[in-house]
């Protein structure tokens, strides 16, 4: 085996990757124009509606008005909140978004109100409607506020002091660490994007290098040179490994980008410290680039079995498939993996990443999942170099 | 140069069970001469070439070019060998000149060597103003060409060329065979596989006439003649054929 006539594949086929307009669209203006830019574009236009849903006053009803004199005038007072007299009260008002919210003020609350019983208020409104939602809030702090006041009547009439309703302080210190907010922070969705965007990254080029030069009829000129079946597969799967892995840091740079475009825009997420330590990024590259190999070794091993490259798309969606479950699996929440799940590829690494980003780290996983990643990888890469030996796959026709 | 012994080749299929790609060829072919292999489609021309270029194993037989075993030393006859058929495709994606370049160094070429090679045959072949075009804006004739430059910058001893002008308009068709004389004359020795009578006429010093695996018939154009009632190689061929199924 030589590794310089490895390196002229790999350099060819990275070359002859770098040069299709296909890749230079999945791998940058993808990535780090377009999801930018889309998630840009979400978080203006939902702040826009946002903006208009706390611009605008909220439209209610009340039944009962006249029972609540005080709550009315509370109401009343209240900047945005615009108390509509209808006399058409049906159901549909509120459902059409002619009116946000009703509330019910029930006939005995005066009455209640003296005996000092609790009264029972409905507020009717719709939670799938952003405004109505908005209106539910205002109408809240109101009432929150008028029972504040009501209860500070009766505690001064009783010759209490508002601090008798408060017995015990609790104060919350949350001695997380910024690296362990981001992890946890990360560690839902992480390791998912991490694994599709290593798939996703290694397909295209995969079956392009293999299957693709079967279609082309350039295979043959290979197989009659001086490089032998081994070298050929191994320049391929770096080849397909580099551009996996740069996909996919380029994916999560780009999804980074977008997510906080969005979210600045939108004026959402902010303020969550950020800090991974040198220690955990190392682990991750430990535990990412045999799962890169693996991708690599076993779309490289189905696009040589391939006939062509329709047939190896057709191959790999379901390989791509499970690939996905594994990935989900990964971000239900409270799984957790025993001993000898870690021998299952793709579903370890992202349980490990998960881990890792959590600032665990548990040696027990790394080294099974990284040795078993590294044999399936070495297993696909010898069942790839088999397949290219075997006239009856590279000249079925 | 090239010594055929007993060369079968039986491939297994799941429709059809067994099938004689190749059934017991023998034949030779020296230096400075083409031998050309001719039959209609599905003969097994083909599928001598791929052996003789070590594409593919041999069931039985014995194959010698240039002194090396296909089966014992394959990375040997594969530096004596220049291979190009219909279906050798091109790198899309390269220029001629990264291309011829790729493929010197893939047959352990140094880069000096390389470089000169590579000047010297893009004069011969009248590439010079388009070696630094990508081949996907290629022509056929272009592309054709360079397919040949690729086969040669290793100077093989030894050219095996299936069908090489199948899909070429006639000007470039005629290109490809002066060029194939012209490399007889430089003392290669070349198998030449066609089903063009035409071509076989023209360019070959021995043809073989094959049909359905099995060689029926081989010699000069005049040998074939003199040994048939017919004059035209069309019609040497057909009787040839007949007189094969009728032993069947």
């Amino acid at each position: 085996m030589s590794w310089k006539n490895i390196r002229l594949i790999f350099v060819k086929e990275l070359v002859g990757t770098l040069r299709d307009k296909r890749t230079i669209i999945a791998m940058i203006i993808i990535p780090l124009i377009f999801y930018p830019l889309l998630f840009a574009g979400i978080g203006y236009f939902s702040k826009i509606g946002s903006i208009k849903s706390e611009e605008a006053a909220s439209k209610i009803i009340i039944h009962g008005a006249e029972f609540a004199p005080q709550l009315i005038k509370h109401l009343q007072d209240y900047e945005k909140i615009e108390i509509l007299i209808i006399e058409d009260d049906s159901p549909n008002k509120l459902q059409n978004g002619d009116i946000q919210a009703v509330l019910v003020v029930p006939q005995d609350f005066k009455y209640k109100i003296e005996r000092e019983e609790p009264i029972k208020l409905i507020l009717k409104y719709d939670t799938t409607e952003a405004k109505s939602r908005i209106a539910q809030q205002r109408i809240n702090q109101v009432i929150e506020k008028y029972k504040d006041e009501i209860l500070l009547q009766r505690l001064s009439r009783l010759g209490l002091q508002e601090e008798f309703l408060t017995p015990l302080i609790l104060q919350e210190e949350n001695i997380a660490t910024a690296e362990k907010i981001t992890g946890s922070f990360l560690a839902v969705l992480l390791p998912y994007l991490i694994i599709i965007l290593i798939f996703t990254g290694a397909m295209h080029t995969a079956v392009d290098i293999t299957a693709g030069e079967k279609e082309r009829g350039t295979i043959a000129t290979l197989l009659v040179s001086q490089i032998s079946r081994l070298e050929i597969v191994l320049g391929k799967c770096f080849a397909v490994m580099l551009i996996s892995f740069t996909s996919m840091v380029l994916g999560l740079f780009g999804l980074t980008l977008a997510f906080l475009s969005g979210a600045s825009i939108a004026g959402g997420v902010e303020g969550v410290p950020f800090g991974i330590s040198v220690n955990t990024v190392s682990l991750l590259f430990l535990v990412l680039f045999p799962l890169v190999g693996l991708a690599s070794a076993v779309l490289v091993m189905v696009g040589i079995f391939a006939r062509n490259i329709r047939e190896a798309s057709s191959y790999i969606t379901p390989i791509y498939m499970l690939t996905i479950f594994l990935g989900i699996i990964s971000i239900s929440q409270g799984m957790e993996l025993t001993g000898k799940m870690f021998l299952v590829p793709v579903l370890n690494s992202s349980f490990v990443f998960k881990e890792l980003l959590m600032g665990k780290i548990y040696w027990s996983h790394i080294i099974t999942t990284f040795s078993a990643n590294i044999i399936i990888a070495g297993i696909a890469l010898f069942g790839a170099t088999r397949l290219f030996s075997k006239e009856e796959v590279l000249f079925r026709s | 140069m090239i010594q055929v012994e007993g060369l079968t080749k039986i491939f297994h299929d799941k429709k059809r069970g067994e099938v004689v790609a190749v059934n017991n060829l023998k034949f030779n072919c020296q230096k400075g001469k083409i031998y050309g292999l001719l039959g209609p489609n599905g003969a097994g021309k083909t599928t001598t070439s791929r052996i003789l270029a070590t594409m593919i194993l041999p069931t039985k037989g014995k194959v010698i070019v240039n002194g090396f075993d296909v089966v014992e030393e394959p990375k040997e006859v594969r530096k004596q060998i220049g291979f190009l058929s219909s279906e050798t495709g091109l790198y899309d994606r390269f220029t001629p000149r990264e291309t011829v370049e790729f493929f010197g160094r893939i047959n352990g070429m140094e880069d000096k060597v390389i470089k000169k090679r590579t000047t010297e045959i893009f004069h011969d072949l009248d590439m010079e103003n388009f070696q630094d075009v990508r081949v996907n804006k290629l022509s056929t004739g272009m592309k054709q060409k360079l397919s040949i430059a690729r086969s040669i910058i290793h100077d093989p001893p030894v050219l095996i060329l299936d069908e090489p002008t199948v899909g070429l308009d006639i000007i470039t068709a005629k290109t490809v065979i002066e060029y194939v004389k012209r490399f007889r004359d430089q003392g290669k020795c070349i198998i030449y596989s066609t089903h063009i009578m035409r071509e076989a006429e023209k360019l070959c010093d021995i043809i073989a006439i094959i049909h359905q695996g099995n060689l029926i018939a081989q010699g000069t154009l005049v040998e074939l003649k003199k040994n048939s009632s017919f004059d035209d190689l069309e019609e040497i061929f057909f009787e040839l054929i007949n007189q094969g199924e009728n032993l069947k």
